[in-house]
């Protein structure tokens, strides 16, 4: 019986993924820019719950990749007209790089300090972008493209990190960093003596997190055509990262996609009104850790074993 | 009915989450009285005096203080009732001094104004206390920091004290030494109840003992009718 | 060289008021192991409430901290006993996730109500300087910052080190089991410890709002002077706080002379790093 489900399972996620894959072609524009907005939240969360929910590390600064990330495409495409795809590449290479100078600071780190020294690091990258002459200062950046890009390309890229993201994580857990990552997650320090490498596991999922973020935000900023320093670097992201992990599961692969799908339906209905969805948001969070601190898919697991997508092995 | 025990625990059952600790557990400790509860690691010993603290609410059962239910109540309101817990593991504040450790011991409101008082007594129970009681809490020895944890339950003017393993971890001169302040503090009126593994030397300072296997209590009775063959037996569970 | 002897003055007095901005983070750090994302949301609430009711009673700012100080008492206890004290457990992350939120709900509250313009506590001090000697001169302003900085942090201090309640907030910290033994509720302790530190905040926040310009997201540029000034100097030490607070602001007014007006805050966030990276205990703080 169980195989029966599984098959079952499998080609529900296959459809919705091909559907999910060609909304451009059934879709109305705006279904468009919607599922667009979703799969780059989408890809944002995974990566944010990679970090937060799977290696121990609470991140609250993911904008400095989503910053830099952005600001690589944009340079690269207004001053010396690189190809706007290999500008998203090369935005999620320079992502990594400053991981890894990141960590060279922060993984002595544990628990809280790294936390607020992901946050420090974004807001140094803020104050030093708002200064920088060769960025134009705080005025911001133009990205151009060098051909003119569909909306269907943007949508098959934003399609592919989303999608992409999923897949990752799905395939990272069920790899031997994966084992060695749900054993940290229970106990860093037995973990350590049954000879998994801790810190490079956690080394390696923060530089993963780092190129996809990178990488998506420079599809983000082809879509937003602007960037700015103080949009960029804010603590915004975060914030939003942050609400929608723990709404919608933190430690579960389905989480994120629940609560990126949540955060772009209450960002639509609450357009005009920004800080009250932001109230709103910060509201549900706290009520969520309060009553059901493992999320909607994490109690839904919890209460009746429902896994969709099970790192599991067996 | 009258009840003239200090303390009377009736058919408890507690709980860590869904592992059942301990089993309809019955004792009764008279006033005056000096009590063991003796049983091996994971009989429930500290579980039963936790409970009895407060720390530890039963599920079912009751527990009463001088005729007062107090089964329930957290460890503030038992404390201000007159009963003291030393804790396993003695558990002295490290960064505070002797002095602060023992100020602490009068926290609850009643035992506030008599706090110099109460001081002078420990001092003279304890002189070693005396001397230390600018040091650091954390730089005591092990026997020192014991008596600390004694004369810190003792601050708060209890009716009965509940000492949990003070034997553990120290040299036989040592405890011996510990024991006869025990004995000292039950000639003034004070109720104990010791919770201990060594078998002997808890069987010799008792009135009467409990003996715990795996949260029931399996033996009960008088030191002289407890034989230490039937101790062992029922310790060890043959 | 002009100057720099002025520069060095400011930065000690900017030293003070750094201070206090931070020791409400430090002590709820060093009792409860929480780290208050919202603390300089909450800095922010107490200098916009400073300033309606200073317009509203027509008073000098300073004088609103007699209401503002039992107010903001009440809220850290508020918050700490019905709402952190439920999620205080082994895991660090619900308890820092909950602050966050009510860190963004605070600045969004703050948005909505009292919109996004800068403000300011004005008064006669502002701009009120004595000189020196010598070429210095010393605003009023920073010198009753770090003097009502000082008072509270010397009167806090004295609290916790001897009283029963300071006493039985720091043996809640060492050992909460032991001190609930002794009769301490520990409930209400740390509910206690946080409306202390909640309180110390306000004070800051009342101070800041008269000495900088604040808008409804200045709170966590404060959170970050905080969290500077409790790594630099390190935990739970009276000394280690002052000391922290001097050497950021120095950092900072040194690195604007040097660099340049707009990398005042940059250079604090490095020398932030710098010591996080090598000795995260704090320079004056316990290994």
């Amino acid at each position: 019986m169980p195989n029966q489900f599984t098959k079952v399972k499998w080609i529900i996620l296959a459809a919705l993924t091909a559907g999910l894959g060609t909304v451009p072609i059934w879709g109305t524009d705006y279904a468009m820019l919607f599922f667009m907005l979703f799969c780059i939240y989408l890809a944002l969360a995974q990566m944010w719950n990679l970090l937060a929910g799977y290696s121990g590390l609470i991140s609250l600064g993911q904008q400095s990749f989503v910053g830099l990330g952005g600001y690589t495409l944009a340079v690269l495409s207004s001053y010396y007209g690189i190809n706007i795809w290999t500008g998203v590449g090369l935005g999620g290479l320079a992502s990594v790089l400053l991981a890894l100078f990141m960590s060279l600071f922060i993984f002595r780190m544990k628990g809280v300090y790294f936390a607020i020294g992901t946050w420090i690091f974004a807001e140094a990258l803020l104050v030093w972008f708002s200064n920088w002459a060769y960025v134009k200062y705080g005025s911001g950046l133009f990205i151009k493209p060098t051909n003119e890009l569909s909306m269907e390309a943007i949508y098959a890229a934003a399609f592919v990190v989303g999608a992409g993201s999923v897949a990752l994580v799905y395939i990272l857990l069920r790899s031997r960093l994966g084992l060695g990552l749900m054993a940290m997650r229970d106990d860093d320090q037995v973990a350590e003596t049954l000879g998994v490498e801790v810190f490079r596991s956690k080394l390696y999922c923060f530089l993963i997190s780092a190129f996809v973020t990178g990488i998506t935000a420079g599809i983000f900023y082809v879509f937003q055509i602007f960037i700015q320093p103080y949009k960029a670097f804010a603590i915004d992201w975060t914030v939003k990262l942050v609400f929608m992990v723990i709404i919608g599961g933190i430690g579960t692969i389905e989480g994120p996609i629940v609560g990126a799908l949540l955060y772009v339906l209450l960002s639509q209905f609450l357009a005009e009104y920004f800080s009250v969805s932001m109230l709103i948001l910060g509201g549900i969070a706290i009520v969520v850790i309060l009553v059901a601190p493992k999320g909607i898919m994490g109690t839904l697991q919890e209460k009746l074993g429902l896994e969709v997508l099970s790192p599991r092995r067996f | 009915m009258q009840d003239n025990s200090a303390l009377n625990v009736n058919g408890i059952n507690v709980f860590y989450d869904d592992f059942h600790a301990l089993w309809d557990i019955s004792l009764e400790v008279g006033q005056g009285e000096i009590v063991s509860i003796i049983g091996s690691n994971g009989s429930g010993k500290s579980t039963l005096l936790n409970a009895i603290a407060g720390q530890l609410i039963p599920r079912t059962g009751v527990i009463s203080y001088f005729g007062e239910t107090i089964s329930g109540l957290p460890p503030h309101e038992t404390v201000a009732r007159g009963m003291a817990l030393v804790p396993e593991g003695r558990r002295v504040f490290p960064r505070l001094t002797v002095f602060e450790n023992l100020f602490m011991g009068s926290y609850p409101s009643k035992a506030r104004k008599n706090r110099e008082h109460s001081l002078k007594n420990i001092y003279e129970l304890f002189p070693r206390l005396e001397e230390r009681q600018n040091q650091m809490a954390d730089t005591l020895s092990g026997g020192e920091q014991q008596m600390l944890a004694i004369g810190r339950a003792l601050m708060s003017e209890p009716k009965v004290l509940l000492c949990d393993e003070i034997s553990l971890g120290l040299a036989p001169i040592v405890i011996k030494g510990i024991y006869q302040k025990i004995k000292h503090i039950n000639e003034l009126g004070l109720t104990i109840i010791l919770v201990e593994q060594d078998i002997t030397r808890s069987l010799k300072a008792a009135d009467r003992a409990y003996i715990l296997l795996e949260g029931k209590v399996v033996l009960a009775g008088k030191p002289s009718i407890l034989t230490e063959e039937r101790v062992k037996k029922a310790y060890f569970g043959i | 060289m002009e100057g720099l002897a002025q520069d060095i003055l400011n930065g000690l007095l900017l030293g003070g008021l750094y201070a206090i901005v931070a020791i409400g983070l430090s002590t709820i750090f060093g009792i409860v192991r929480l780290v208050n994302l919202a603390h300089g949301d909450l800095m922010i609430l107490a200098a916009y409430l400073s300033l309606f009711m200073a317009a509203a009673l027509g008073i000098s700012p300073l004088l609103t901290l007699v209401a503002i100080i039992p107010i903001m008492f009440a809220i850290g206890y508020i918050l700490q006993r019905f709402l952190l004290n439920r999620v205080l457990g082994e895991e660090m992350e619900p308890p820092l996730l909950v602050a966050f939120g009510v860190s963004i709900i605070l600045q969004n509250f703050m948005l909505m109500t009292f919109t996004p313009d800068a403000r300011s506590l004005m008064s006669d001090l502002s701009l009120m300087t004595f000189a020196l000697g010598g070429n210095l001169s010393v605003p009023v302003l920073y010198l009753i910052d770090f003097c009502i900085a000082s008072a509270v942090i010397v009167g806090q201090h004295y609290f916790l080190q001897y009283t029963y309640m300071g006493r039985g907030i720091r043996a809640a910290s060492d050992d909460k089991y032991a001190a609930k033994l002794m009769g301490v509720n520990t409930q209400n302790t740390y509910a206690v410890a946080m409306g202390i530190a909640i309180m110390t905040a306000g004070v800051a926040g009342v101070l800041v709002g008269m000495t900088f310009t604040f808008y409804p997201h200045s709170g966590p540029q404060y959170l970050i002077i905080a969290f500077g000034v409790v790594v630099i100097g390190g935990l739970g030490s009276m000394k280690g706080t002052f000391f922290g607070g001097l050497i950021l602001a120095l950092a900072q007014i040194l690195g604007a002379r040097v660099f340049g007006p707009g990398y005042q805050l940059l250079c604090g966030y490095v020398v932030l790093l710098i010591v996080l990276a090598i000795r995260p205990q704090g320079i004056l703080g316990r290994g």
